[in-house]
């Protein structure tokens, strides 16, 4: 098994000092700011729920802190040490595991092939070991889908509930610290999206801290300690979830004033 | 990353674009186009398969030598590639370029028929040079490929009057190939043995059909040939291949199955490898036709038509050897397509093992080094 | 399975019987797709057998079709890594063309210009190294190309196609070359081109153990891992139906026989009397066929690389996002056509024992078709290469049945179309119905 960096306590709860700070983050695509200006950081045990409209960034401020997207300026810190990260080897170096909302998987490879890919399991020699593979996997799908048999077969023949399963089984393998959560129950049925639910809770209880990208301002609201509302690639506030009204979320997310600056007229126009 | 992107692409398609493309003017002594004065005679030349090495060693420098010690110049000498439609726009270019008179070596002698009717219309003389083009207009320069076909079956039928033969032949949409050669078979009496029993054909009756004369193919076809006569346990007595790049193809066979007897075996063109073919043994007879002649010969005709338009009119001086057996000025040639044109048809000269050394002083562009190596110099005696 | 209550007795027995000849064939966990391969080549070759009259096939012919099959199947075995990543070669052909013109220019005129006259030892390798160094070149640029720079596959190595076959004719001035190496004979096949007959048993006990060998080792690890295994029954008849092909392939091998005047030579050194038989075996075309379809197929499924490949095919951002440089893979992908482009130019001129300007021409398109009938698709991220190498064959032997039932050219060129489309066609139509493996 690979380990990656052990940062942050094992015991439930939000520890004190932030275990990723991203600062003044800038990204650009031809003019457009994507990303402007943007700060926001995570505690280990926490779920900061990330909202915003479509284009409003919150894709691809993940996509810096995974690596698939090189800031142009700005700085992301891990447990308070500056670090580089240039590509998604790196993010994963860091412990940072993330699902994307596709899931990224080879639909042409199987469980086992998915959950080690780019970081699989070889022989003394250098051989892919298979084998090995597969029981790691048989053992870490066995805690979060006891009743998923299908290890030889390519994934794109498994339900999307399964699929979903193998991406969280791949960030979980990996001993994430920090985890990010993009949309991690939008192609999911209510059974399935309780059972994600459920491990989220599980795994902030472990201390790993988790960006959760969210179009569902219930889940966002049931799962959050904070939430960040971006609004055309600026961050329009963070604040505690007990701070706020799901209708001044609304507010922010779709007008992009501050809960201080919305009015009664803002909030009945949202909802007319 | 874009600029890089679009300047490989540019450079691959240019690079695309001249790698399939034209042989241009490095012919020597002298460029093409431009220079003379304004009473030069300005030919085009459109090549079908420059790829095939006699063109570039022969041909074209003994048609241009003609051209350029008459006091003409050649607009131009693309090579169309083995396509058809490729040619026709061949045709058009050298026509807007200026030429007076085009000499062309069809790849298609149906499907060059618009291009020819543009040259008509243009009124410019057309040479027909060693492909046949169905039309009257033609002045059809070439060797007498059924003369060729004859020489080729008079030397195996020598050697093998009575025995089991193996046709191999050229591309099927080749009228050379279809038709003039096993003309000239038959001539030699390849029908007649076959019908009296004296000849029997193994394979198809026809004979086998080689997909653009590749050699490659031939090997290929002549391998399942051999394996199929030795299951029925047939010999394989004498074996008529066409041309020369086919020929190499059957010698590879049957070196290949250690054939033995090693029949008989026939080709033209006087390619390198089979003359060399010819001093080890692996081939018997190669008709060659010496095309340094029949560029002569065109470079010749094509000056004398940009004076004076009468086909008929066209007289050529060439080596006794090649020299038409109807004389130096152009006759009459009826075509299988019923068309009569005027023509200039030249000999072809059969080597067998003892005339090789013909082919060396001759200056062919065949080194004495490429066709004697690894021969037995005590048996081929023009290799010491 | 419908209504099995209110089945009568005798339609219920059908039923289990059904479900039971399907499950069976499920629990020897042969890929069908393979399995159906391999019963099309014999249709074919029993089909051309009774067309023939029942002389198609003997030992010396299957030499034959080897011999021709060899020289694509090589190819095509990369071609698989290339379609699988969602890219294309078609430059195949003329790399096979000019690394042909390169041998053969370095054993007549290079290499004893450089002081390695026809006398030194292991000439024959120096030219071979040099040759596929030279394919590997080409390979690695045109990799470059399409994965660094980013110009679509197809555009590049059609660009390559054209120019690689017009530097054909500037290295060779237009005129074919002769005066290769005996060596590189024993390359195409031909008289002594084969390795005899107690190395083809050798080959035939090795191969058999090899199986057997892999089958025990692979139960033994899925057993301590707590996998489920074959049932005892599937394995043995399995290791004993691989054991009595590859046993059986290599006695009818032996079957085929040197020329005597070659077998004499040899009967000289071994002492037996002049006449005698001598067994052949496996060409050495086929063997090279051999080595290189298990380093291929080791190179796709036992290490990373070709994992990578396999995935960047599957989904090219989720490979991306793994951390995988994608772009080397790329590039690696094309080196191994050069590679192997090369190992084909060995053999084609090793046949012809003559490097003419033509050797490789329209190779890329027989290559590919081996490939597609094998069951890579272009979609990307499946295709194997046992598959190709069997696509290989079957196009191969369609072309070589018909030529020897005095078919030429334009009738092989449909059948082999027909074929084609028909493979794609069945495949499509499997893919449709249900789950399939992909490795």
């Amino acid at each position: 098994m690979t380990t990656t960096a052990e940062t942050g306590s094992p015991t439930g709860g939000v520890s004190s000092g932030p275990i990723v700070e991203m600062r003044n983050i800038r990204v650009s695509f031809g003019g457009v700011h994507a990303v402007d200006d943007v700060s926001i950081d995570l505690r280990p045990g926490e779920v900061v729920g990330l909202v915003g409209g479509n284009g409003a960034g919150k894709s691809t401020l993940m996509k810096v802190l995974s690596g698939a997207q090189r800031p142009d300026s700005g700085e992301i810190r891990i447990n308070g040490e500056p670090v580089a990260i240039m590509n998604p080897r790196d993010a994963k170096k860091y412990g940072i595991e993330t699902i994307y909302q596709t899931l990224a998987l080879a639909d042409n490879l199987d469980a086992p092939g998915n959950l080690f890919l780019g970081r699989e399991m070889t022989t003394a020699v250098g051989q892919i070991n298979d084998s090995a593979m597969e029981d790691q996997t048989r053992k870490v799908m066995g805690r979060l889908n006891p009743n998923f048999k299908a290890f030889k077969k390519p994934v794109v023949s498994l339900s999307g509930g399964q699929r979903q399963a193998v991406a969280i089984a791949r960030a979980i393998y990996f001993n994430a610290r920090i985890l990010i959560m993009d949309e991690p129950t939008a192609a999911l049925g209510p059974g399935e999206t309780a059972q994600v639910r459920n491990l989220i809770k599980q795994l902030k209880n472990e201390g790993i801290a988790i960006f959760l990208v969210s179009h569902d301002i219930h889940d966002v609201f049931d799962l959050s300690e904070r939430i960040s509302v971006m609004y055309h690639g600026r961050i329009v506030d963070t604040v505690n979830k007990n701070d706020v009204t799901t209708d001044e979320i609304l507010g922010m997310i779709i007008l992009g004033k501050a809960p201080g600056k919305l009015t009664e007229k803002d909030i009945a126009d949202i909802k007319g | 990353m874009r600029r890089t992107f679009a300047v490989f692409v540019a450079l691959t398609l240019a690079v695309a674009a001249c790698g399939g493309g034209g042989t241009s003017s490095t012919a020597p002594g002298g460029t093409g186009g431009g220079g003379g004065g304004g009473t030069a005679c300005k030919v085009g030349i459109s090549w079908n398969n420059f790829q095939q090495p006699r063109w570039a060693a022969t041909d074209k420098p003994a048609m241009f030598k003609a051209i350029q010690d008459g006091g003409g110049t050649i607009v131009g000498d693309p090579d169309a590639n083995l396509d058809s439609q490729r040619q026709l726009s061949d045709v058009d270019t050298l026509i807007n370029k200026g030429a007076q008179v085009l000499v062309l070596l069809a790849q298609d002698g149906k499907a060059i028929l618009p291009a020819l009717q543009k040259a008509k219309d243009a009124k410019i003389p057309v040479i027909a040079y060693d492909r046949l083009i169905e039309d009257p207009y033609v002045l059809y320069i070439t060797f007498d490929n059924v003369a060729v076909g004859k020489a080729e079956a008079d030397a195996i039928i020598a050697k093998v009057p009575k025995g089991n033969y193996v046709l191999i032949k050229g591309d099927k949409g080749d009228a050379n190939a279809s038709t003039f050669l096993p003309m000239g078979w038959d001539q030699a009496g390849l029908k007649d043995k076959v019908t009296s029993g004296d000849i029997k054909i193994i394979g198809p009756a026809d004979g086998t059909y080689t997909d653009g004369w590749k050699t490659e193919k031939a090997q290929a076809n002549m391998e399942a040939i051999i394996d199929q006569a030795n299951a029925a346990n047939q010999k394989i007595d004498a074996v008529l291949a066409e041309n020369d790049s086919t020929a190499l193809g059957v010698a590879a066979a049957l070196t290949g199955k250690s054939y033995s007897p090693y029949p008989p075996l026939s080709g033209q063109d006087g390619d390198p490898a089979n003359l060399n073919n010819l001093a080890l043994g692996k081939q018997y007879v190669d008709v060659w036709k010496n095309s340094n002649e029949l560029g002569k010969a065109a470079g010749q005709a094509a000056l004398q038509l940009c004076k004076d338009k009468d086909n008929g009119k066209v007289t050529i001086s060439v080596d006794a050897s090649v020299a038409p057996a109807a004389g130096n000025t152009a006759t009459d040639f009826k075509t299988p397509g019923n068309n009569t044109l005027k023509s200039i048809i030249l000999k072809p000269t059969p080597l067998l093992q003892a005339d090789l050394g013909k082919v060396i002083t001759a200056g062919w562009y065949a080194t004495k080094d490429q066709i004697c190596k690894g021969a037995d110099t005590a048996v081929v005696t023009a290799c010491k | 399975m419908g209504n099995v209550a209110e089945a009568t007795p005798g339609q219920e027995l059908q039923i289990a019987q059904r479900a039971g000849w399907r499950s069976l064939l499920a629990q020897t966990e042969i890929d069908p797709r393979l399995f159906g391969m391999v019963a099309a080549l014999g249709i074919i070759l029993v089909g051309f057998h009774v067309i023939s009259g029942g002389t198609f096939l003997r030992p010396a012919n299957m030499v034959t079709l080897g011999i021709q099959a060899s020289g694509i199947a090589v190819i095509a075995t990369g071609m698989v890594l290339v379609i699988v990543s969602r890219n294309i070669d078609l430059s195949v052909g003329s790399l096979v063309g000019i690394v042909a013109m390169v041998y053969a220019e370095l054993m007549a005129n290079w290499l004893t210009a450089l002081g390695i006259g026809v006398d030194f030892p292991f000439r024959w390798a120096i030219a071979l190294a040099i040759g596929i160094g030279v394919g590997a070149a080409f390979g690695a640029l045109q990799g470059f190309i399409i994965a660094y720079v980013g110009v679509p596959s197809f555009v590049v190595t059609l660009g390559g196609l054209l120019s690689i076959r017009g530097l054909v004719w500037y290295l060779s001035e237009g005129a074919a070359v002769t005066g290769l190496d005996p060596t590189f004979e024993l390359f195409g096949g031909g008289g002594s081109g084969s390795i005899g007959g107690t190395l083809t048993w050798g080959v035939g006990i090795v191969g058999s153990l090899a199986i057997v060998g892999l089958l025990f080792q692979n139960r033994r690890r899925r057993r301590q891992f707590g996998f489920p295994v074959r049932p005892l029954w599937a394995e043995v008849v399995l290791g004993a139906a691989a054991c009595a092909a590859i046993l059986g392939i290599s006695a009818f091998m032996n079957q085929s026989f040197f020329a005597q005047r070659i077998a004499d030579q040899i009967n000289a050194q071994t002492g037996a009397p002049a006449g005698t038989p001598v067994s052949a075996g496996f060409p050495y075309p086929v063997m090279i066929l051999v080595v290189v379809t298990l380093v291929v197929t080791w190179l796709a499924t036992r290490r990373r690389f070709g994992r990578y490949v396999y995935a960047y095919g599957g989904n090219p951002d989720a490979a991306s996002l793994a951390g995988i440089n994608t772009r080397m893979t790329i590039l690696k992908t094309y080196v191994i056509m050069g590679v192997l482009c090369a190992i084909s130019a060995a053999i084609a001129v090793g046949r012809l024992n003559v490097a003419t300007l033509d050797i490789g021409q329209s190779y890329e398109l027989y290559v590919i078709a081996a490939a597609v009938v094998g069951g890579t698709s272009f979609a990307g991220g499946i295709g194997t290469i046992p598959g190709a190498v069997l696509g290989a064959f079957v196009m191969q032997s369609l072309a070589y049945g018909l030529a020897y039932i005095g078919i030429d050219s334009p009738g092989q060129n449909v059948a082999a179309g027909i074929v084609l489309i028909l493979a794609v066609a069945l495949d499509a139509w499997t893919r449709r119905r249900g789950t399939r493996t992909t490795r």
